[in-house]
């Protein structure tokens, strides 16, 4: 099994979260404490770059969206990028690709 | 090393009369020598225990003098309360029986207020007629023997108190473990209670449908994420639901316990696939994610509205659910799509996707979970039976009634490794082919 690892950079936009390894029942919530705790301000956009995911149940899911939550709580913006095709897969089948905006590459859009 | 016993040495007469002379020097001590500072107490009394002689050892132990003794006081007096009691009703009788005794032990009372254990023998001097004419007692010191014996008690006393302790501990162990077997079988019972109200005893017989499902939990309490139900809501139509919700164990079930109830009263009030399936989505997102602490589920909402041209129809709505299947009378298998269905409790208001369909005799209905097309086909995480494997399996088995397709599913299943890994559910409905189609027996 992959541990999950998170880092965490800075761009413009906002802050960028990048999510490798698995995302299960036993891991899921290392991502919520750690989305929970970035301060967000108004307007930034927080980015979790999934292409390293390797794996994602429910309870990862379950984590997209605890931060999704957060996001907009702080009035930010939030978007999964690069994620990989079985979770992708996944989002379709249970409505989430048009909840979350996701974008093809974890680089940021140029400002 | 000196030399003992009485063997001469065989030469030298010098020696011989050195030996002498230290047997002289010890015979000096005249036996009234021995009798008064012998290692231990002499006392003669009278046969009433009137003291007639006493020996120093004795009077220095007791800080007695001798004139204050002898002739005035008892053998008696010398004892403690205790001492003179065991006197009374044991030593004294029993002397007077058997005429003399051995090892009794007494505590006599110091001057100083002390009391000496001390152990007693005494015989009784007859005269020449047999009549008993004086007692002959001697006294030893028994302090040291006393304090063995005390430590002996004392240790006894100690390893009993030791295994009182433990056999106390061990009762209340067993009482414990009891306590805990009680306990335990009153939650599996409180357990049982509650997982009979997540699922359905059976499902009803409904006129003109054949209905079979197949669930299995993998949590160890049986405490499922998955469900299903299947009830009537008026004269002649049926509704039915099938979903898994996020999350396992006993979080899990109250999450299916609220979904369930909710689509219940819902179809009571609404039949309506979307309709039911808002006011789930508005119950969980109000109960959950709105407090910050998101729960959903993926679920099938359908009615059945039999016809009168044998056919009966069915309209279905997806919350985030996999699209169902359609095993055909005439050998075809597919999807029943319901693209764009929200996960239920996500947002507080969602799209729900809805289909229509109609089954005609030989069709029938497969609603599954994902523990269906995710289970473990091998030991990696994605090596995973996919939807394309479970519509061929349904073409390789199509035609099919409820029963056969779940008895097959239930093989399959079975046959992943160790067996389904997640909780899985399966419900087929269907309507019966014609009995015989060779008759083309029109039902």
């Amino acid at each position: 099994m992959t541990p999950l690892n998170i880092t965490h950079s800075d761009t413009a936009a906002g802050p960028v979260l990048h999510v490798t390894g698995e995302l299960d029942h036993a891991r899921a919530t290392a991502l919520r404490q750690r989305t929970e705790r970035l301060a967000l301000r108004p307007g930034q956009c927080l980015t979790l770059d999934l292409s390293g995911l390797e794996f994602c149940d429910s309870t990862g899911i379950t984590a997209l969206l605890a931060a999704r939550q957060h996001a907009l709580a702080a009035h930010a913006d939030i978007v999964l990028a690069a994620v990989p095709p079985a979770l992708l897969r996944v989002l379709t089948i249970v409505g989430l690709d048009q909840v979350f905006t996701l974008r093809p590459s974890g680089k940021p859009p140029v400002a | 090393m000196c030399r003992t016993g009485g063997v001469p040495e065989p030469s030298g007469t010098g020696d011989e009369a050195a030996m002498d002379a230290a047997f002289t020097a010890l015979l000096e001590d005249s036996a009234e020598e021995l009798y008064e500072s012998a290692p231990c107490g002499y006392l003669s009394t009278l046969m009433d225990g009137t003291i007639a002689r006493i020996n120093a050892t004795l009077l220095n132990w007791l800080g007695l003098k001798r004139e204050a003794v002898v002739g005035h006081r008892h053998f008696v007096d010398l004892l403690t309360v205790g001492g003179k009691l065991y006197h009374e009703t044991h030593f004294a009788p029993l002397l007077r029986m058997q005429g003399e005794l051995r090892g009794i032990a007494l505590e006599m009372k110091t001057s100083h207020g002390g009391r000496l254990p001390v152990l007693v023998s005494s015989v009784i001097k007859h005269g020449s007629e047999g009549e008993p004419l004086l007692i002959r007692t001697t006294v030893f010191d028994a302090s040291d023997r006393r304090a063995y014996e005390e430590e002996l008690l004392r240790r006894r006393q100690d390893a009993e108190r030791a295994h009182a302790e433990a056999e106390r501990a061990r009762a209340e162990a067993e009482q414990a473990r009891r306590q805990a077997e009680t306990d335990r079988e009153r939650l599996a019972d409180a357990l049982a209670v509650l997982q009979k109200s997540l699922l359905p005893d059976s499902l009803p017989a409904l006129p003109g449908l054949e209905t079979a499902v197949y669930y299995h939990t993998a949590s160890p309490d049986q405490l499922g994420g998955d469900f299903y139900d299947l009830f009537p809501i008026d004269g002649d139509r049926w509704a039915f639901f099938l979903g898994d919700v996020c999350g396992k164990g006993p979080q899990a079930a109250a999450l299916t316990s609220l979904t369930r109830y909710t689509l219940r009263a819902a179809a009571h009030h609404d039949p309506e696939p979307d309709a039911a399936l808002s006011t789930l989505n508005a119950v969980l997102h109000e109960r959950y994610t709105a407090g910050g602490d998101p729960r959903y589920c993926t679920c099938l909402f359908g009615i059945l509205e039999p016809g009168t041209d044998g056919r009966t129809t069915v309209r279905l709505g997806s919350g985030g659910h996999p699209p169902a299947l359609l095993l055909r009378a005439d050998g075809r298998a597919e999807f029943l799509p319901t693209p764009g269905g929200l996960l239920v409790g996500v947002l507080p208001t969602a799209p729900f996707a809805t289909a229509t369909t109609a089954l005609a005799p030989g069709d029938t209905l497969l609603l599954y979970t994902d523990g269906l097309t995710e289970a473990r086909t091998g030991p990696a995480r994605d090596d995973l039976y996919g939807e394309e494997a479970l519509l061929a399996f349904a073409a390789a088995h199509a035609p099919a009634a409820p029963h056969a397709v779940i008895t097959a599913l239930t093989e399959l299943l079975e046959g992943f490794g160790d067996g389904p890994d997640d909780d899985t559910a399966l419900l087929a409905l269907g309507v019966p082919a014609p009995a015989d189609p060779a008759t083309n027996d029109p039902r």
